[in-house]
């Protein structure tokens, strides 16, 4: 059995809207096991970021459990989990989220300042910029980049602090199809070499060819959890994939 | 060692919105530059109040019979003055000291009277604490050996209808309770610019008053310090060395009218200080506080990164800080003219004093300068970084209160 880094069991998670209660999540049960390449997928207001949130400590849950490398999360406290975020978690977003004002170097550096590391942080940062080829894009500032150069910066920030789970968001939303093949197959490099577990809330085939698991929320609850036999497959290969706009209802390996 | 990211971080953030970080900059200039003015032109007033005091015959401090503050009676005399003079000129901190005896008198001339507080002197003391001796615009003022003569002012002899070298009828009222009479021959005219001040002028030798009052000594010791802002030191050293049924008085309780003027002057200074602080923190923060909206989701952002709430605190206090800096130069750059006039030339407050120079017995100086020195450097800098830094106190706050999931959202943060 691989080992467990994140369980969550009978998860709910309730919004208040003015006098309307939503029901985000409803008595989900996940593990996440080291190594897993997981893909989140399912319909607009399924869960799915709401999910991610609680995983990446960012949000409690309203009921039930959830563990990240074996600590509860509803008795930290909200600096405990900025801390766990700063020392075992990555994150990717959508928008990329660089900081626009610090070049791409400055940017991964930026991270590894907050955990407090002094001597030899720039050539750290440099080391993880130039392991993922982006060397070149260093001194440039996020408004020098194209979305692709930026999302990749972005992937450079959350891995250089060698998180053991990185969660990214949407990650290849705003990319074109090659940009987004070379994200994933960069982090996907980044998961074999490194030993990091990665897990995306996505609508996007691309995304979900290169899962080496897909996990399928809708209202709340988790309809279909896939996994395929290795994560090594060719886009397409394991799964059913379809474009967006194109993909048929009901089915538990559906991409919206 | 490079510099921290952070630093960048804050620095390069003012440079997103030049047009705003310049209008806070301009901001914390203005008030730097108003809190520096009006502190520079206070340190001038309140010096000049002083020395006026001071040299209008009060001295900065004063020793007196202990009756003397609750009866303020002019008959009460030192127990042993010479003594007691002798051990003031020789404290350390005290510039000069003059005895002096006080008698309310009448003067008199053919049938015109005029009442005055003559004032007994010792005619070099007296030259180096009060600028009364130089405001003798005719004759001479009194020397030692003098005897039987007096200078007035110019209200009195315009009263009285008299001359230099005139000879008036001085009455008073002696120790046994008797009327005493003396000729006092005019030897100097005194005019300080004051008419109300003038008409109460009338020196003569301390030893006159004593021989027509019947009371021996002088009723007080008016003393210059070298330093007036260290006033109370002076005062604990002289009670020290006085006699016990003496005391040692400052000029805010000698004089309380001024006293009172000087505190609610200063007070209202500060409030007024204090209210334009005030108007700059609160534009400042209002500056602040939209740049922290405005970047909601930047802090989201870094909050999901693990970034601590010391550290969201600190990169926006570093902001603060590089615009008190900033701030702290252009309030230095706004007061420097106005600061270079006001100390060459002073401002002439003579047409808003109405001719008249005097209140409450104090001859002022109608110019009024403002006292800048090298403490404006750091008063700047620290005014500057205070109001900026409680400026920042709330955005710091608000960025705090940032939800982190919106990071992970589409959503407005």
């Amino acid at each position: 059995m691989q080992d467990v880094l994140v369980g969550a069991s009978a998860v709910t998670k309730d919004f208040h809207v003015g006098k309307i209660t939503v029901n985000a999540l409803r008595g989900l049960d996940l593990d996440i096991h080291k190594g897993d390449f997981l893909a989140i997928v399912g319909p607009s207001g399924s869960g799915k970021t709401t999910l991610l949130n609680l995983i990446g400590a960012l949000d409690t849950a309203t009921g039930g459990k959830v563990e990240v490398f074996g600590q509860d999360l509803s008795g930290m406290s909200r600096r405990e989990r900025a801390e766990l975020r700063l020392r075992s978690l990555g994150f990717v977003f959508q928008a990329y989220n660089l900081v626009p004002v610090l070049t791409a170097l400055e940017n991964v550096e930026f991270v590894l300042e907050l955990r407090g590391e002094d001597g030899g942080r720039r050539a750290t940062a440099m080391s993880v910029l130039e392991d993922l080829g982006l060397g070149e894009l260093a001194d440039r500032r996020p408004n020098e980049m194209s979305g692709g150069q930026q999302q990749r910066v972005a992937v450079a920030r959350a891995v250089a602090a060698k998180p053991r789970l990185v969660l990214a968001d949407e990650p290849t939303a705003n990319l074109d199809s090659e940009n987004g093949e070379s994200l994933l197959k960069m982090m996907r490099q980044l998961r074999d070499e490194h030993d990091m577990t990665f897990v995306f809330s996505t609508h996007d085939p691309l995304v979900v060819a290169y899962a080496s698991r897909v996990v399928t929320i809708r209202d709340g609850k988790i309809v279909s959890d896939i996994r395929k036999n290795s994560g090594e497959e060719a886009p397409g290969e394991g799964v059913e994939v379809r474009r967006k706009g194109t993909e048929p209802p009901g089915d538990g390996t559906e991409v919206n | 060692m490079s510099t921290p990211i952070i630093a960048k971080f804050a620095v390069r953030t003012l440079g997103r919105n030049v047009r705003r970080t310049l209008l806070s900059v301009v901001g914390i200039g203005i008030g730097v530059a108003i809190a520096v003015f009006m502190t520079a032109f206070m340190r001038g007033s309140t010096q000049m109040r002083v020395r006026a005091i001071a040299e209008s015959g009060f001295g900065h401090v004063k020793v007196v019979p202990a009756e003397w503050e609750r009866s303020r009676d002019n008959d009460l005399r030192l127990v042993d003055w010479e003594a007691e003079l002798a051990v003031v000129r020789a404290t350390r901190g005290v510039k000069a000291a003059a005895p002096h005896a006080r008698s309310t008198a009448l003067l008199g001339f053919g049938t015109r009277v005029a009442g005055v507080e003559v004032l007994g002197v010792d005619p070099v003391a007296e030259a180096e604490t009060s600028r009364l001796v130089r405001a003798v615009v005719e004759g001479r003022y009194l020397k030692d050996g003098d005897r039987d003569v007096a200078v007035v002012g110019r209200t009195v002899t315009d009263r009285l209808e008299v001359e230099l070298d005139d000879d008036l009828l001085l009455t008073v009222v002696s120790k046994g309770g008797e009327m005493e009479y003396a000729m006092l021959r005019i030897v100097g005219i005194i005019e300080t610019g004051s008419r109300d001040m003038d008409a109460s002028i009338c020196h003569v030798m301390l030893e006159d008053v004593e021989r027509l009052t019947g009371r021996a000594g002088a009723g007080d010791i008016s003393i210059t310090l070298d330093d007036p802002l260290r006033m109370d030191t002076a005062v604990s050293r002289l009670r020290a060395v006085v006699s016990p049924e003496d005391d040692v008085l400052t000029w805010m309780v000698v004089v309380p009218a001024q006293g009172g003027d000087y505190k609610s002057d200063k007070g209202f200074m500060n409030i007024l200080a204090g209210t334009v602080l005030v108007v700059v923190i609160l534009g400042i923060a209002g500056a602040q506080l939209t740049a922290v909206l405005e970047r909601r989701r930047e802090f989201a952002v870094l909050i999901a990164l693990g970034m601590k709430a010391s550290q969201v605190v600190r990169l926006i206090l570093l902001e603060a800080v590089v615009m008190a800096v900033m701030g702290a130069g252009v309030g230095l750059l706004f007061v420097w003219f106005p600061l270079h006039q006001t100390a060459t030339k002073g401002i002439d407050f003579s047409t808003m004093m109405g001719g008249d120079l005097a209140m409450s017995g104090v001859l002022f100086d109608p110019i009024m300068y403002s006292v800048p020195g090298l403490w404006v450097l750091p008063y700047a800098f620290i005014i500057a970084f205070v109001s900026t830094l409680i400026a920042a106190i709330y955005p710091a706050v608000f960025a705090l209160r940032t939800d982190p999931t919106s990071a992970l959202s589409l959503r407005e943060a």
